[in-house]
């Protein structure tokens, strides 16, 4: 599935991913820079196979996912991945490709809508995660909205002589914040023109 | 899910699955006291809902798929999955037939199948995920050599309870210690072979 427009702070929104966005993928995940904590840097990296991939992540019952915006411009992507919707248990995931804007609070605004999300329309009950217990930055971004060590599986990842363990975190509805489980997320407003012409309105 | 060649374990033998033992894991995937202490591997289904499985699980290179049998009876079933890196396994299912219970399948075909792995495929760890409640399976894995490193809360409901889920690590070298001079695949050459 694809995930609905999420407004959040300081510029950063989710929203519904389209191709195009799909097609920037690629050429993210194979810099140096953003593929630290992930691999193999090298795949099916093609336009074709993105269009595929685009497809099965819209088509995907067990899934949801968005990109993440910055001032307009696409910067990353994040989603609930292998929900389990009989136990309302999912996985979720980040990935900001734009290395030139780390350091903006970016990726700790999208996973505080998007647990929002998973909270306030999704009623799942549980999500969890992994970290590369390095990744501080991702770490501190899950912790701030309620995510809390579960395991740190020892020699994860192996990076230019060394090793590197993997955090594993999970949240429940309870664990997250209480002054941003009553602020409500921003949607248009009635006669703004934005709204859908459904929903029993 | 690619389908996976033989292992002999001492009991059991891990071997190709074919169509005619579908019908046998539909009952198992059926049965509660599986779905008690795994979380199922699939949901039962039609005949030729598990024909149009068995025919995807051969296609897909890294998930691997074994009956198990013993005596020529069929008792369970595995199923292992390489990780992307390459480096290690996660064993993902192993379902003994629960009138086959207590008699050491499970051990036995899990012992096999990690010789498989370390021995044969030279890979550098193995994990599994377990419900905390499975103290049978938690046995195997410690006598294994298995190492708990995670544990998440509440994560399976059944019975009327939640139960939390244990996420086990087992690395080369603790296999090596524990199981590396008596479990080979393969006895050594003598040194005339190599003249």
């Amino acid at each position: 599935m694809l995930g609905p427009r999420l407004e959040g702070r300081n510029g950063v929104a989710l929203v519904p991913p389209t191709l195009e966005h799909f097609r920037l993928h690629p050429a993210w995940e194979v810099q140096p820079e953003a593929s630290r904590f992930m691999g193999p840097r090298f795949g099916e990296l093609t336009p074709e196979k993105q269009e595929k991939r685009f497809k099965e992540t819209a088509d995907g019952q067990t899934q949801i996912q968005w990109t993440i915006a910055y001032e307009g411009e696409p910067v990353g992507f994040t989603g609930i991945f292998h929900i389990d919707w009989v136990r309302r248990d999912g996985e979720t995931g980040l990935f900001i490709g734009r290395h030139d804007l780390y350091g903006r609070g970016i990726a700790s605004e999208a996973v505080r809508l998007r647990t929002s999300f998973a909270w306030r329309e999704l009623r799942l009950r549980r999500v969890h995660n992994w970290v590369a217990l390095a990744n501080r930055g991702s770490r501190r971004a899950n912790e701030k909205v309620g995510y809390r060590r579960m395991g740190l599986l020892p020699r994860s990842y192996f990076r230019s002589g060394e090793w590197y363990d993997e955090w594993l975190g999970e949240a429940f509805a309870n664990t997250f914040p209480t002054d941003d489980l009553t602020a409500r997320l921003d949607v248009p407003q009635r006669g703004s023109g934005d709204e859908s012409q459904h929903a029993g309105e | 899910m690619a389908l996976g060649g033989t292992i002999r374990g001492k009991k059991t033998t891990l071997r190709l699955p074919v169509a005619a033992d579908l019908a046998r894991f539909n009952d198992w995937m059926a049965d509660l006291r599986v779905r008690r202490a795994h979380p199922p591997w699939f949901e039962p289904a039609m005949p030729a809902t598990w024909k149009e499985r068995f025919a995807e699980i051969a296609k897909e290179p890294r998930r691997v798929l074994w009956s198990i049998e013993s005596d020529g009876r069929l008792v369970g079933l595995a199923v292992g999955r390489v990780w992307d890196s390459g480096v290690g396994l996660e064993v993902r299912q192993l379902v003994i037939d629960p009138s086959e219970w207590r008699r050491g399948y499970g051990a036995d075909a899990a012992l096999a199948l990690h010789r498989y792995a370390f021995d044969y495929l030279d890979l550098r760890r193995t994990d599994l995920v377990l419900h905390a409640d499975n103290v049978a399976a938690l046995r195997i894995a410690e006598r294994l050599g298995y190492a708990e490193y995670a544990r998440g809360r509440d994560v399976y409901y059944r019975d009327g309870a939640y139960v939390d889920q244990v996420q086990l690590v087992m690395d080369k070298e603790t296999w090596q210690e524990r199981w590396g001079a008596t479990e080979r695949e393969y006895a050594s050459f003598a040194p005339e072979a190599f003249r």
